[in-house]
């Protein structure tokens, strides 16, 4: 019998050899996540009946004949994806009645490459989070150690694939939160280029940066779900128009000769000495494979954070401010007036995190802190996008750690706000600079993931695909799976 | 530094409200945010233009022709409060 461990490429070669049902791997992973899930708060909507009417329409499909390497596996989607008929909260409470009456088009894509949606994964609220702390439906626990974080703000999705909930989940990455979760919950997790994959139907928070991409157990089924997820879409103006390669064509490409920038601005006083020494032998493994590692300099890279965070607060306050409890979304009871809609719907409607990066982006677009703050961080993107440009110029890609930290307890009052925003200090920059980038599992410290990410040039999530799975060829990183024996009885 | 008055005038302008027990603690949080974006200033951007998007692309533009992507009744299903085809508010003329 197959195991919701087992990667997609596992599951489809079980599905066409007829050692398995499609029906029979969603029934499995309905069961599981019925016993998982009351402790993980990972799935905050499991849709049965849909998931058992496709997991029988794929099976029929394959018994007519039809074959897809994606046919009639089972996923879920982050839930800040709209899905037709059933609830799309993006775990706020503005928007915990919200039914979409249409697809995103990555759900739709998805849906005709023949995967079975389960549900939808928790995050943080409107995806503002590293911790998946700050979801109106409670925080996401880590499938290593239930007492800490799975990271964020796509944790719901990394906590599903690390506890063999599925094989594949959505996520989506602004600042990070595809890589950070992934690498805090030892999975592997692509950040498409800005543009590669569609953004209509995904709720907005900085429409600039926003992309989503696949987390999934390995390289080879994030290339899998890539092919199924890129592509051009009249309806997302900035999704680019450009052909999309078959992304797995090229995974088993040797490495012999490709260059490794390793910038040292990764390697600061921010970076936990365990991580530090684990993407060290990573990185030497690369060079074992044949790559030439390079010393690069990203000396901006700390002033990402800065520009990042003003930026991105801004136009979550324009996108944001569409929640006004008139057309969908939550309404205060018993408004006095139009104004007292607004405000009470919107104060009680938005969770705090929210409510204080809506603060910071109004402020930051007001007339008076404009140029000191809004302006001048757009010109500090120019400078970091130019970087990155100029190192990427020099080696095929930059490599380094996913996140500062392995995941951190849950509730930490030590940590404020800040030293929670630096957790990006990483990703950052690839958001900023539009690149692609991936996390993939690299070692355990004090028996928690850490993950490396690998950042490219743009429209190169070939190159990266094939540089973590020559990766994944040579460790078995991402083969651990968490310890869940009390839980699974 | 920015003060509580600050504060209140811009959570006014994203239609926030901050209770007399919140201010000091959502001002002090609002300077520690500001306090992060004073690196800012040490970057020479002189010659450095504004990066709004990240691919730099330009506004592809479309035909101009109607098109229905979700129909109006489905979309009205999930208004709060609505009569025909309208969306209730308070009244604003008396």
């Amino acid at each position: 019998m197959a195991e919701l461990f087992e990667t997609i490429s596992s599951l489809a070669k079980q599905l066409d050899a007829e050692h398995v049902s499609s029906r029979e791997l969603v029934e499995d992973a309905i069961a599981r996540t019925e016993r998982l899930n009351p402790e993980l708060n990972a799935v905050i909507a499991l849709d049965k009946p849909g998931a058992l009417a496709a997991a029988d329409k794929a099976d029929k499909a394959r018994a007519d004949g039809a074959t897809s390497p994606l046919l009639g596996v089972p996923m879920l989607h982050k839930d800040i994806f709209c899905t037709r008929g059933v609830r799309t909260s993006c775990a706020s409470k503005m928007l915990a009645d919200f039914v979409p009456p249409y697809d995103a088009t990555v759900v739709k894509k998805l849906d005709d490459a023949g995967m079975v949606r389960l549900g939808k994964c928790n995050m943080d609220e409107f995806a503002m989070g590293s911790s998946n702390e700050t979801s109106f439906f409670g925080a996401v626990k880590n499938p290593w150690d239930f007492n800490r974080v799975p990271g964020g703000s796509s944790g719901g999705s990394a906590a599903a694939v690390a506890a063999g909930l599925t094989p594949l989940a959505t996520g989506t990455d602004t600042g990070g939160s595809i890589r950070q979760p992934a690498a805090l919950c030892g999975i592997t997790g692509l950040k498409p280029t800005y543009g590669r994959v569609s953004r209509y139907g995904m709720i907005a928070f900085a429409s600039s940066m926003d992309q989503a991409g696949p987390m999934a157990r390995t390289a080879e089924d994030c290339a899998l779900a890539l092919n199924a997820m890129a592509g051009h879409d009249p309806l997302d103006s900035t999704c680019a128009d450009i052909s999309v390669p078959d992304y797995s064509a090229g995974l088993e490409q040797s490495i012999e000769g490709l260059r490794v920038g390793i910038p040292k601005e990764f390697f600061s006083s921010h970076l936990n000495d365990g991580i530090a020494a684990t993407v060290t032998a990573a990185v030497k493994e690369l060079e074992a494979a044949g790559a030439v590692i390079v010393d690069v300099s990203l000396p901006s890279t700390d002033l990402g954070v800065s520009t990042y965070y003003v930026i991105a607060p801004a136009e979550a306050s324009a996108n944001l401010s569409r929640y006004d409890g008139v057309r969908y979304g939550y309404r205060c009871d018993s408004p006095s007036n139009l104004q007292d809609l607004y405000v009470r719907s919107r104060t009680e409607g938005f969770g705090e995190e929210v409510k204080r990066r809506i603060l910071i982006g109004t402020f930051t677009l007001s007339a008076a802190s404009y140029d000191q703050y809004f302006m001048k961080a757009q010109q500090v993107r120019r400078l970091i996008a130019e970087e990155y440009q100029s190192v990427l110029k020099d080696v095929d890609v930059i490599a380094g750690p996913s996140a500062p930290n392995t995941a951190f307890v849950l509730n930490d009052d030590s940590k404020s706000i800040t030293d929670m925003y630096m957790e990006d200090v990483y990703t950052i920059g690839a958001n900023l600079a539009g690149l692609p980038a991936i996390s993939v599992p690299a070692g355990l410290v004090n028996g928690l993931p850490v993950g490396m990410q690998l950042i490219g040039s743009r429209f190169c999530e070939a190159q990266l695909l094939n540089i973590a799975h020559q990766f994944q060829r040579r460790t078995d990183w991402h083969s651990l799976t968490p310890n869940l024996e009390g839980l699974t009885g | 530094m920015t003060d509580a008055a600050t504060v209140r005038d811009v959570a006014a302008l994203a239609r926030l409200a901050i209770s007399d027990q919140d201010i000091e603690n959502a001002t002090a949080e609002f300077n520690q945010t500001l306090a992060l974006f004073d690196a800012l200033s040490s970057a020479d951007t002189t010659n450095a233009a504004p990066m709004i998007n990240p691919l730099d692309s330009e506004q592809p533009l479309r035909v101009d022709r109607i098109e229905t992507l979700v129909d109006r009744a489905a979309l009205m299903q999930n208004a709060p409060a609505s009569e025909d085809d309208y969306f209730l508010v308070p009244r604003v003329l008396d």
